[in-house]
């Protein structure tokens, strides 16, 4: 049975994909699963870390990206996925008795447009906008459902803001992993993700949910450690599950972005981050996970 | 996480870096203040043995010549204690009020609400008014905040 984790923020530049894909490397690599990683955000940072910009190029040609898949296949019945996986993608040398690899779902500048055209086209059989949309997200959520058959993980990377297909992720996972930069203004998009993703309405309803109920944790990102960032951190655990985890500001970190032909094992390319990922892994996708699973 | 071990962030880190250097009998104030600024600004976390906080121990003699408590007391100040936000949301505006009022000086009140981001009126200059501004910031960010999530 496949589970599925989404990476998610509204807010923009807090480190979803390097997350994906740090996740998606450590269950290959440490947890020997068979890991999709599903990106959907229109930057497509995570296919250029899994990719790189040439591989990315050449799938976007092929018109085999997340937003050809969904344009493509949106009204069909027969759904046949796997010609749009990219498969043993990144740049982690795996263990040749291990089943565990990394396959992407790439990720389109289109995405946007396409959700606007598929809307579109579901409108002319149904005028109500809220169905339609309803209908535009079960579709899209049932699409991106289908390749849990093949893999044991699939990490969905959301984009920021609220699309049709970020919508989606958010149902479909069991799990949600909210990565955020410890300053103020993070506070607020923390609040408002989590509404979304306990599906309540206001703080009220979110605070009756006892964490461990819930179906995300919060990841403090671009830690520096200063008093400051503590004292903002003990605020949102007020209202929100934190991990243990914390990723800090680490070039290590940053270079990581860059997709090598050379495979390399998980110390040499994560260096000094890796003893926060594999915290970061133990918390999420461990045997024993801390943050809960939905129901 | 490690076993026999805990992890130690931010004001807890720091605080347990000036317990350890007011330890060693020969750092005057000057070098163990910079000591300790250069380990707060280059290390994010400490893993700490459970037996640790045994060894480090009460400061010795040497450390407590006069000019060092002074020294020491000025820089000591933790601007971030306590955390403002949180005891409102917690125990309410009183408890708050209570926990401020044991910062007297006036310059303390202010680096205070500096670094916790709770903007006060430049003209306020007595402690008990800071102290209340400082509350009612705190009160203000988090009816904000509550206000944005729906």
């Amino acid at each position: 049975m496949s589970e599925f984790v989404a990476i998610a923020n509204r807010k923009g530049g807090v480190g979803k994909s390097t997350v994906a894909v740090m996740l998606a490397h450590a269950a290959a690599a440490w947890g020997g699963k068979r890991v999709l990683v599903v990106d959907l955000d229109t930057q497509c940072n995570a296919s250029l870390m899994l990719i790189g910009g040439g591989g990315w190029d050449k799938a976007r040609r092929a018109g085999k990206t997340i937003a050809d898949y969904f344009y493509d296949r949106f009204d069909k019945t027969a759904e046949d996925e796997s010609e749009y996986v990219v498969n043993n993608v990144g740049d982690i040398a795996h263990p040749r008795t291990s089943k565990g690899k990394v396959s992407l779902l790439p990720g389109s500048l289109m995405l946007e447009d396409v959700q606007g055209e598929l809307f579109l086209m579901v409108a002319k059989k149904d005028l109500d906008a809220d169905a339609v949309g309803v209908q535009v997200r079960g579709r899209m959520k049932r699409m991106v459902k289908h390749f849990g058959m093949d893999f044991d993980l699939v990490i969905l990377d959301c984009p920021p803001g609220l699309s049709f297909a970020a919508l989606a992720a958010l149902d479909l996972a069991s799990r949600v992993v909210v990565p955020f930069r410890p300053d103020f203004v993070s506070q607020f998009a923390l609040d408002r993700v989590a509404l979304l993703i306990e599906r309540v309405e206001d703080a009220d309803q979110l605070a009756d949910i006892p964490f461990a109920k819930r179906r995300y944790a919060c990841l403090p990102n671009y830690v520096r450690g200063g008093g400051r960032e503590q004292l903002l951190l003990d605020q949102i655990a007020l209202d929100h599950p934190l991990l243990t985890a914390r990723l800090p500001l680490l070039d290590s970190v940053a270079r990581a972005f860059d997709w090598d032909e050379t495979r390399k094992s998980m110390d040499q390319k994560y260096t000094d981050a890796l003893p926060h990922l594999r915290t970061l892994y133990d918390e999420v996708l461990g045997p024993r996970p801390k943050l809960a699973r939905a129901g | 996480m490690t076993k026999g071990s805990k992890p130690l962030w931010g004001t807890s880190k720091d605080a347990y870096f000036r317990r350890t250097l007011k330890t060693e009998a020969g750092l005057g104030a000057a070098a163990s203040e910079r000591l300790f600024r250069r380990l707060r600004a280059e290390i994010v976390q400490v893993r700490l043995r459970d037996a640790a906080s045994e060894v480090v121990g009460p400061p010795l003699e040497a450390a407590t010549e006069p000019h060092a408590i002074d020294a020491t007391a000025a820089s000591a100040f933790d601007p971030y204690s306590p955390n403002v936000v949180v005891v409102v949301r917690t125990v309410g505006r009183e408890r708050a009020l209570e926990a401020l009022s044991r910062i007297d000086r006036v310059e303390h009140l202010r680096l205070l609400a500096r670094e916790q981001q709770l903007s006060i009126e430049a003209g306020i200059d007595s402690p008990a008014d800071i102290r209340a501004a400082i509350v009612s910031a705190a009160e203000r960010r988090i009816a904000n905040r509550r206000a944005a999530a729906s």
